[in-house]
């Protein structure tokens, strides 16, 4: 259906001195989806906002299928957005929601209903076509403005943190709804989301942003197991790096030039007694999480994090104990300057 | 079950309540007993229906009144929707703060004031007038076509113009205005064009505001009495006009059929309101 | 091109709204501003001495604003408990209530003036300013419950309940903690219910009979027939009140504004 490429956007707000967005590109191919993750003001929604065409870039390009869509009007994009509260018109029916955008562009009454009732079976809420808006739930309200997003076969979605206000049940269901139908259909697919879990579960590709720039584009499993930089790493949950040989942990950020190797808290041991590759600490905090404790330990000045599953040993306060970092588990990030 | 403070709700109520059923309740048994003939103040105890007779006689003035108050309440609120409405639409594009406080600047102007600078701009020898006579339109203050005082009601429903436009202005601003990002923007999203969200989303969003608004002015227009008894004239004269005459009149017995009319405004003026309410309780319904 | 336009037209609707202002201000301090003159050509304060030392515009002026004074502090007195009520609790018949406080808003002033006429003529309280009080009270009642009760329901009672369990005195916690987290509501609905009492002419002549004068008796009686300069001057001291208080309250209006609106 749809490729879509961003080129070298730049923006930056009037009354701001930081650009939201820097010199940013990304090719997404036809059918994908892409979810980007990354904190509030890293400028997610701006880069949405361009596309719709709600906002204007500085500089560089949007180009669908290799022809630019800045100067197209917003309404006729292609682009269709759906957010966080699902924005269904209070005075119109479900039917006529979901039939908004084809009515729109003069389709028959005829057509529209069917259509309706097609894309109401693909969310799986056959035959609600009379009810009001304000009677539905919270997670209906989502699919139903999901199929009012899909029902004109658009270009490009744009999910803006579309699961955010729903309970975690409903949350986890409708993530495989809206996997489900985006694979079905093959509509290229913009995700916007801060949980981290959320994007790894529905996204083909990864983009985690950070001040307005891409710091990290990969698949879910390579970016979880093998980030390639240190603000990848922290992204994906890492929180311990060490460098050096003999190995040393390291504080915070990395300033040495030396190689810096990161590992995943579940892959650290904290255990009572020494062996190879592992350090003394002391325990500072040791909290049992049901299927996993977690720990605390001091260990040469600096706190690792570490998860062990259950069955894992508990640990009082202060206790001294010995934390080992497997070779295997160790992976080599880059320094951040150079990422 | 003991712990529930069963009367402590209507306790706190108990003196708003007192003033509002004592006084409205005092001043509506005054009224009908007054308009069946029941007139204390010349010892007149006699019940009869004379008035009401007299009143929806089909001679009467009741019924020229009636015509030319409803006259002045449609025309005043049809216009004032229509402004509002195209005003409002093109206020929330380019919305301002400055727009917000120079509408509510109009509610420091009563309607009294309202009319009386109607007055001293729309008369005959006003300052539209002298306009005219500078640019060489008119020769003589009689030459001005007579727009206040006058028998159509034309100086009344500017009037009431130039308070109920902000009025319904503001009204359907608040409603476009609290959706936080807009269902236009959502619209615009889902392609529709700048006229298909006006007619598509914009309307039927404020439609209910609008229309409850419309007949609150309306209820207003038709009791007032202020604005028609200064910029009207001895004939027709609107409704609430002729009640007062009815009231004030030396003769006390023809108090009773001033009583009759204002009872009729006040129905009027109540069922318009029961509707008005109605919309906004089916408006709450839809969005629940 | 196109901004220049919607700018003018802006400003053009600006100038619609403040156009009575500029009115007033042309007629009332301009003399021998005769026919065919576009524009006054002579200013001068003589109109507005010769109002000031007529014997009856002090005292209505101070009359009305001691009538209106007296009517915002009723009003908030008596709508307090009420809309406390209204705002916080659930309990049958609120429904009934809500309605009955709304009647006033309904029923036209010329009915309700013309029946407490009666009523107040039989008991007294014709042509007095404690008569003229209470019927003004009646317009502005629904108003003061209906601002205050909102401005209820967003407060939180957590705050009472913590000042209890923090050991204050029932007394102590209404003064200290409620009345003060409701200031900028009870400073509106105050403001409005004065201003709704400023501004009524039929009740005031009806329940007054000729007895109590206020400012728009005397301008309702100077503009059926005076000098242009005379009703431009009160029409200025009248409306002078009012505009401050939508100067002080410019910001509130924003979500009051429009139910009060509707009384004048």
């Amino acid at each position: 259906m749809t490729t879509v490429n961003i080129i070298s956007l730049n923006k930056t707000y009037p009354n701001q001195s930081a650009p939201v967005l820097k010199d940013f590109s990304l090719s997404i191919h036809d059918g994908e989806m892409v979810a980007f993750l990354g904190p509030s003001g890293s400028g997610k929604s701006t880069l949405l906002k361009l596309i719709t065409g709600i906002e204007r870039p500085d500089s560089g390009d949007i180009q669908f299928d290799d022809s630019s869509i800045l100067n197209i009007d917003p309404n006729k994009r292609g682009a269709v957005l759906m957010f966080q509260k699902s924005y269904l018109f209070p005075f119109l029916n479900v039917e006529d929601n979901i039939g908004f955008g084809l009515k729109v562009q003069g389709a028959s009454s005829q057509i529209i209903h069917a259509e309706v009732k097609r894309m109401l079976n693909l969310i799986g809420l056959p035959g609600i076509e009379k009810r009001k808006s304000g009677q539905l739930s919270g997670g209906e309200g989502q699919r139903v403005a999901l199929a009012r997003a899909l029902v004109t076969n658009p270009k490009l979605l744009l999910l803006d943190e579309p699961l955010s206000s729903l309970d975690t049940e409903v949350r986890i269901n409708l993530q495989e709804v809206i996997r489900n139908i985006q694979r079905e259909l093959g509509v290229t697919t913009i995700f916007v989301t801060h949980d981290l879990g959320e994007a790894m579960a529905m996204s083909d590709r990864m983009a985690l942003l950070l001040n307005g720039e891409i710091v990290a584009l990969d698949t879910p499993e390579n970016l979880f197991h093998r980030p390639r930089s240190l603000a990848a790493a922290k992204f994906m949950g890492v929180s311990t790096f060490l460098s050096g040989d003999p190995l040393i942990v390291q504080k915070e950020a990395c300033s040495s030039s030396d190689k810096v190797f990161a590992i995943r808290p579940e892959h650290i041991r904290v255990q009572k007694d020494t062996c190879d590759q592992s350090m003394p600490g002391v325990v500072s905090d040791c909290v049992f999480r049901g299927e996993y404790v977690e720990y605390l330990v001091a260990v040469d000045g600096t706190h690792v994090r570490a998860r062990m599953s259950m069955p894992a040993p508990m640990f009082p306060h202060g206790a001294q104990v010995f934390v080992k970092f497997p070779r295997e588990h160790l992976f080599e990030v880059q320094n951040q300057e150079s990422a | 079950m003991r712990d529930k403070p069963i009367f402590s709700p209507w306790l706190s109520l108990a003196p708003a309540l007192t003033i509002v059923i004592l006084l409205l309740g005092a001043s509506l048994l005054y009224a009908i007993a007054e308009s069946v003939g029941y007139i204390s103040a010349i010892g007149q105890h006699e019940i009869s229906l004379s008035a009401y007779r007299e009143t929806l006689n089909l001679n009467s003035e009741f019924w020229t009144s009636l015509i030319f108050s409803l006259w002045i309440s449609v025309a005043s609120t049809i216009i004032s929707a229509a402004v509002a409405l195209t005003l409002a639409v093109w206020l929330s594009e380019r919305s301002r703060n400055s727009d917000t406080f120079a509408l509510n600047w109009n509610l420091a102007f009563p309607h009294l004031v309202w009319s009386v600078a109607i007055l001293l701009f729309l008369s005959q020898s006003g300052l539209l007038a002298r306009w005219a006579a500078t640019l060489g339109i008119i020769q003589m203050p009689a030459d001005f076509p007579v727009l206040v005082r006058d028998r159509f009601g034309i100086g009344i429903i500017l009037s009431y113009l130039g308070k109920e436009i902000p009025f319904l202005t503001i009204t359907i601003l608040s409603v476009l205005r609290s959706q936080s990002i807009g269902f236009d923007v959502v619209a615009e999203n889902l392609g529709a064009n700048r006229w298909q969200r006006v007619r598509y989303v914009t309307i039927p969003q404020v439609l209910p505001a609008l229309l409850a608004g419309s007949l609150i002015v309306f209820g207003f227009i038709f009791s007032s009495y202020e604005v028609p008894a200064l910029l009207g004239v001895g004939y027709p004269r609107a409704l609430p006009v002729l009640a007062l005459r009815f009231f004030l009149d030396p003769d006390l017995r023809a108090r009773s059929e001033g009583m009759v009319i204002s009872l009729i405004i006040t129905l009027i003026v109540t069922v318009v309101a029961v509707i008005s309410l109605k919309i906004g309780e089916r408006k709450e319904k839809d969005e629940g | 091109m196109k901004h220049f336009v919607t700018s003018k037209f802006r400003y053009i609707l600006y100038l619609v709204l403040v156009a009575p202002l500029l009115l007033f201000i042309a007629y009332a301090f301009s003399t021998r501003w005769f026919f065919p003159q576009p524009f006054p050509i002579e200013w001068t304060m003589e109109t507005f001495q010769h109002v000031f030392h007529d014997s009856q515009t002090i005292p209505s002026l101070a009359q009305g604003l001691w009538i209106a004074s007296l009517v915002g502090l009723l009003s908030l007195i008596l709508a307090l408990p009420a809309a406390r009520v209204l705002g916080l609790r659930k309990f049958r018949g609120r429904q009934l209530v809500w309605l009955l406080f709304f009647l006033p808003t309904i029923i036209p002033p010329l009915s309700v003036g013309m029946g407490l006429n009666i009523l107040f003529l039989r008991v007294g309280l014709a042509g007095t300013i404690a008569g003229v009080v209470l019927a003004h009270i009646i317009p502005t009642l629904p108003y003061t419950i209906f601002t205050l009760s909102s401005a209820y329901a967003r407060f939180d009672e957590n705050y009472e309940f913590q000042a209890l369990a923090l050991g204050a005195s029932p007394w102590h916690i209404f003064l200290n903690v409620t009345l003060r987290m409701m200031t900028p509501s009870l400073v509106v609905a105050a403001l409005f219910a004065f201003l709704i009492s400023w501004s009524q002419y039929l009740l005031t002549l009806l329940i007054g009979g000729g007895q109590v004068i206020t400012l728009p008796i005397l301008l309702f009686s100077a503009a059926s027939g005076g000098n242009p300069s005379v009703i431009a001057t009160l029409s200025l001291l009248f409306i002078a009140p009012p505009v401050l208080v939508i100067a002080v309250t410019a910001r509130q209006l924003n979500q009051h504004g429009n139910q009060i609106r509707e009384q004048y």
